[in-house]
């Protein structure tokens, strides 16, 4: 029977190569924990580039990996098992770049943004009662929340493509939105009216990052230009202007701000830039500490304090605050562009070819594993 | 009995003076020999027992204090009744008046019929008769007894909270036989399966922890207690060694600072000291970031390891190779690891592997059938050979001592008539005339005047013996301190001065080369006495004084110092005013001279 073509299905032999391609290199851009009591962490979010959103269940992930193998994978082994996720959306047309929980509790609501250039929300409750599953391809789901990034108007009423949402930031106190988008500009979206309330204009390329340092009615934005800068949510003015590469472009090479941390107390900043990571003292307005990594940064946080990054490469660090790797854990994903913290020490790191690897405060690994496609 | 006791009650002073003079009251009729029968023998034992009893029962909570006197003055000299008894028991039995396993039995009647906290009292009293106990005779007829009562007591003990009395008992019995006995050996090498480390089956509500890990790392305790399956089952190594890279991928991602380690140090180690883990999940973030808990896995680890690589009764119970290239990886791992654990972990992990080196030899031992290996003491010859120590020399170095020593090794060398003589001027110049002679026809590649060394050399002979010729160099060159009569004739009339000198001159030759000898050994000792050097250097030098200069300078780079030592031993000339010059002479020219013959 070898070598017989009758039955040669082109066009299912084409898919399958797209699709397998696809799974590939699709990516988990940011990976969230669902609110939550338990200290044991229940539910992680998963925003991936083929624009969907879905929930995957940590114990049930963690005993079929078990049964699945008998023992958990460790980071190398590339045969991953897929895990079912629990809930599935599709959030964006385009991937999906962000996702922020306004509030918890009961009423939390699931804010995502992408490459649309939209901002969505959902009522989290509803998500979790519904039964959405792939196979209905979560179209059944309408957000409750649907924000457009406005398009800019040129001369004879040409109108640019809108910008993408590159990430956001909540103040639920002001009842706020922060996005970062593709033109340049932040907004500020009130939540209620569903208006744009400000527009920070300041940057000369897009925005990598955004967090809200609500304390001082602040926030921080990263962009491609190389700079953070500090704005007054009130007057939407630059307060201040990070340049974290001022050292390093001397030596000739390219930064751009790719993620910004802000600690618990908001008087500390994290900034990337490049390979490098400044640690900046708010208050003082002072650089600390600079860190050098071994490959681009591509998200980091604060825990306590230490630094968790991850990059480039299959590491996650751990930093002191004057720049010591602490420890540095093989992680699945080889290139990392997410990484979530639960509340106990339980670490999420999302990236490259769908993997999640869900890293235990002892460093081991909990559960690793592909996230289903569509 | 009574006799007995009242004799350990009343006596005092030393057993020597009264204990023989007891025995022979108590035994009715009283024996004739020193040395007691066997039913008597029998007697006297059960007397001793029933005595002890009675003292025991007599006695309160301490029974090795009971009957010390309690007035303060008296009491350092005095012991109680039972130690008493003791020690006249053991000085009869180390005479050999009575039977010697006697004192043996009296101990292990005393720690039956103790207490705990009493028997460390009566081996504390064991421990310090340590030396009459272990004599030979002694230790034969009461070795096994002892034994017994060791692993009675030990049996008695809790091994978790007796730790120090166990340790104090093992170390007893350690010294107490030799070291090959094999009675405590574990011969078929069975594990101790029973201990098991208990950890939780289900997850605790409340906390956050992996619990997958957390299985996974108290699971390897199951392997470590009962290695033989790993060693048979290929799937169960398999199982055991994903668990373990899961364990170590964990410790050395997490690699523990300096800090943490010296923020437990050894004293609080001691504290905390538990023989078994505590494996409650609420401790497991606790324990990984403590460098103690993790040596003491990884040191667990690498037992393992020499375990499954150690050879078994038959080959085949050698692991497979593959198995062994991984244990091996494995092994280099967790070695790394520990090096890299503070404090000190360079240090610990040195240690740790001289252990373990010495218990592989053990098992070898075992393997071989546990043959008794003490040596008797090696002859003390052969213990100076192995003493031999890299020789110092006294002068600094080999050549520098030989040539110290060697006069004395040879006395007759001065009349020896085989040794190398400064050679006569005649003699020496020998090759030079040859040379000279045009009908030779020698090249002057290979011609004696360019040789520099040849012709310095003989400058100096000449110098010395033979000043009327040294003095036509000057003026005729090297070829003109050649003596005429070695010259052909067509030659020789090209290089005479004044033709009525010869005669002269001649003479002189003759006899100052029948005299040279003698004449230089006398003038010797003026000459280094001029020069302020010890005399002694020249009577050993002299014999060699034509080479000394080249074979000091082989040795490379001769001080200053040495090079005036050489230039007073010889240059041993009438001018002794020319010696400074002709040290310098030979201090710029010493190089050059290295390749001259050296004897």
């Amino acid at each position: 029977m070898c070598g017989d073509a009758t039955n040669w299905d082109e066009h299912g032999y084409k898919d399958s190569i797209l699709k397998d391609r696809d799974f590939q290199t699709r990516t988990v851009f940011r990976t969230a924990w669902a609110p939550s009591l338990n200290p044991n962490p229940d539910t992680l979010l998963v925003a991936s580039s083929d624009g969907s959103i879905a929930s995957y269940s940590i114990s049930s992930c963690i005993s079929n990996l078990n049964t699945h193998s008998g023992l958990f994978n460790t980071s190398n082994d590339r045969l991953l098992a897929q895990a079912q996720p629990s809930c599935f959306i599709q959030g964006h047309d385009g991937p999906t770049y962000d996702l922020k929980f306004y509030g918890d509790g009961e009423d939390a609501l699931l804010l995502s943004c992408g490459d649309d250039g939209r901002i969505r929300g959902w009522r989290w409750k509803e998500l979790t009662g519904s039964n959405c599953s792939v196979s209905s391809h979560g179209n059944d789901m309408k957000p409750i929340l649907d924000l457009v990034n406005p398009q800019h108007r040129g001369p004879w009423g040409a109108l640019s493509p809108i910008p993408e949402n590159n990430a956001i930031a909540v103040n639920t106190q002001e009842g706020s939105i922060f996005a970062a988008s593709g033109d340049s500009c932040a907004y500020c979206w009130d939540l209620e009216t569903g208006k744009v309330k400000m527009v920070f204009k300041g940057h000369s390329d897009y925005l990598h990052c955004i967090v809200a340092r609500n304390s001082s009615n602040q926030i921080i934005t990263g962009s491609e230009d190389g700079t953070a800068r500090i704005w007054d949510c009130k007057s939407g003015k630059s307060v201040q202007v990070i340049d974290p590469g001022k050292d390093f472009k001397l030596e000739g090479s390219v930064s751009w701000v790719g993620c910004v941390a802000l600690d618990a107390s908001e008087s500390w900043l994290a900034c990337s830039s490049g390979r490098n990571i400044s640690l900046w003292n708010l208050p003082a307005s002072e650089c600390i500490s600079r860190i050098s990594t071994q490959a681009t940064v591509q998200d980091m946080l604060f825990e306590n304090n230490q630094i968790l990054a991850v990059g480039a490469d299959p590491l996650l660090n751990r930093f002191d605050m004057n720049g010591v790797i602490l420890s540095q854990i093989q992680c699945a994903p080889p290139s990392a562009f997410s990484i979530s913290l639960y509340p106990t020490g339980v670490v999420a790191v999302g990236g490259y070819g769908c993997c999640v690897d869900v890293i235990s405060q002892f460093g081991s690994h909990m559960c690793t594993f592909h996230c289903q496609c569509v | 009995m009574e006799v007995l006791k009242r004799a350990i009650m009343q006596q005092s002073g030393p057993p020597e003076t009264f204990a023989l003079q007891m025995v022979q009251e108590v035994i009715n009729p009283p024996p004739k020999q020193t040395k007691l029968a066997q039913d008597e023998n029998q007697f006297l034992e059960n007397v001793l027992r029933l005595l002890l009893q009675e003292f025991v029962s007599a006695s309160g909570e301490k029974i090795m204090q009971f009957g010390q006197s309690i007035d303060e003055s008296e009491s350092e000299t005095t012991q109680g009744h039972i130690p008493r008894l003791l020690d006249i028991t053991l000085y009869l039995c180390e005479k050999e008046h009575i039977e010697g396993g006697m004192i043996f039995q009296l101990l292990e009647d005393l720690t039956e019929m103790s207490t705990m906290e009493n028997c460390k009292d009566v081996f504390g009293y064991i421990e310090s008769k340590q030396d009459i106990l272990g004599k030979r005779e002694l230790f034969a007829r009461g070795k096994l007894v002892m034994l017994r009562t060791c692993n009675q007591l030990l049996r008695r003990l809790s091994k978790a909270n007796d730790v120090v009395f166990c340790g104090r008992i093992l170390m007893f019995l350690a010294r107490f036989f030799p070291l090959s006995e094999r009675s405590a050996l574990n011969i078929k090498g069975v594990f101790n399966t029973t201990n098991v480390t208990k950890y939780e089956k289900e997850p605790l509500e409340g906390i956050c922890i992996d619990f997958n890990f957390y299985q996974t790392f108290w699971g390897l305790q199951e392997y470590f207690s009962s290695p033989t399956s790993v060693n048979h089952a290929p799937a169960k190594w398999k199982k055991f060694a994903s668990s373990l890279s899961v364990v170590l991928n964990t410790f050395e991602a997490q690699p523990l600072s300096d800090e943490e380690g010296d923020a437990n140090n050894l004293e609080e180690e001691a504290v905390n000291f538990s023989i078994k883990y505590l494996t409650s999940s609420k401790l497991m973030g606790l324990e990984l970031k403590d460098p103690s808990f993790r040596r003491h896995v990884l040191v667990q680890c690498l037992i393992l390891f020499d375990y499954l690589k150690a050879p078994g009764k038959n080959d085949t119970d050698l692991p497979s190779e593959i198995i062994k290239e991984e244990i091996t990886l494995c092994e280099e791992r967790v070695k790394k690891l520990l090096q890299l654990t503070p404090p000190k972990g360079r240090e610990f992990l040195g240690k740790i592997e001289h252990i373990l080196e010495r218990e592989k030899n053990w098992v070898w031992w075992k393997r071989d059938g546990c043959l008794p290996y003490e040596r008797q003491p090696i002859e003390k010859k052969t213990v100076q050979g192995d003493k031999k120590r890299r020789p110092r020399w006294r002068l600094g170095n080999k050549e520098l001592s030989q040539l110290w020593k060697w006069a004395d090794q040879n006395p007759n060398a001065l009349t020896d008539p085989h040794r190398v003589q400064t050679p006569s001027i005649m003699e020496y110049w020998k090759p030079l005339a040859e040379d000279m002679d045009p009908s030779a026809g020698i090249e002057a590649e290979y011609h004696h005047k360019n040789k520099r060394v040849y012709c310095w050399k003989g400058l100096r002979l000449a110098a010395r013996q033979d000043l009327e010729g040294f003095s036509k160099f000057t003026d005729l060159g090297i070829e003109g301190v050649v003596p005429l009569e070695l010259l052909p004739p067509d030659v020789r009339s090209k290089y005479q001065a004044k033709p009525n000198d010869r005669g002269k001159r001649s003479k002189k030759e003759e006899t100052k080369a029948s005299a040279h000898q003698v004449e230089e050994n006398q003038i010797a000792t003026p000459a280094n006495e001029i020069d302020g050097e010890d005399v002694k250097t020249d009577t050993t030098a002299t014999p060699m004084e034509f080479d000394a200069a080249t074979v000091i300078g082989t040795q490379g780079g001769p001080t200053p110092d040495e090079l005036q030592k050489q230039s007073s031993d010889t240059d041993i000339g009438p001018e002794a005013g020319q010696l400074e010059a002709d040290a310098e002479v030979e201090a710029g020219i010493i190089d050059g001279e290295t390749d001259a013959d050296v004897d």
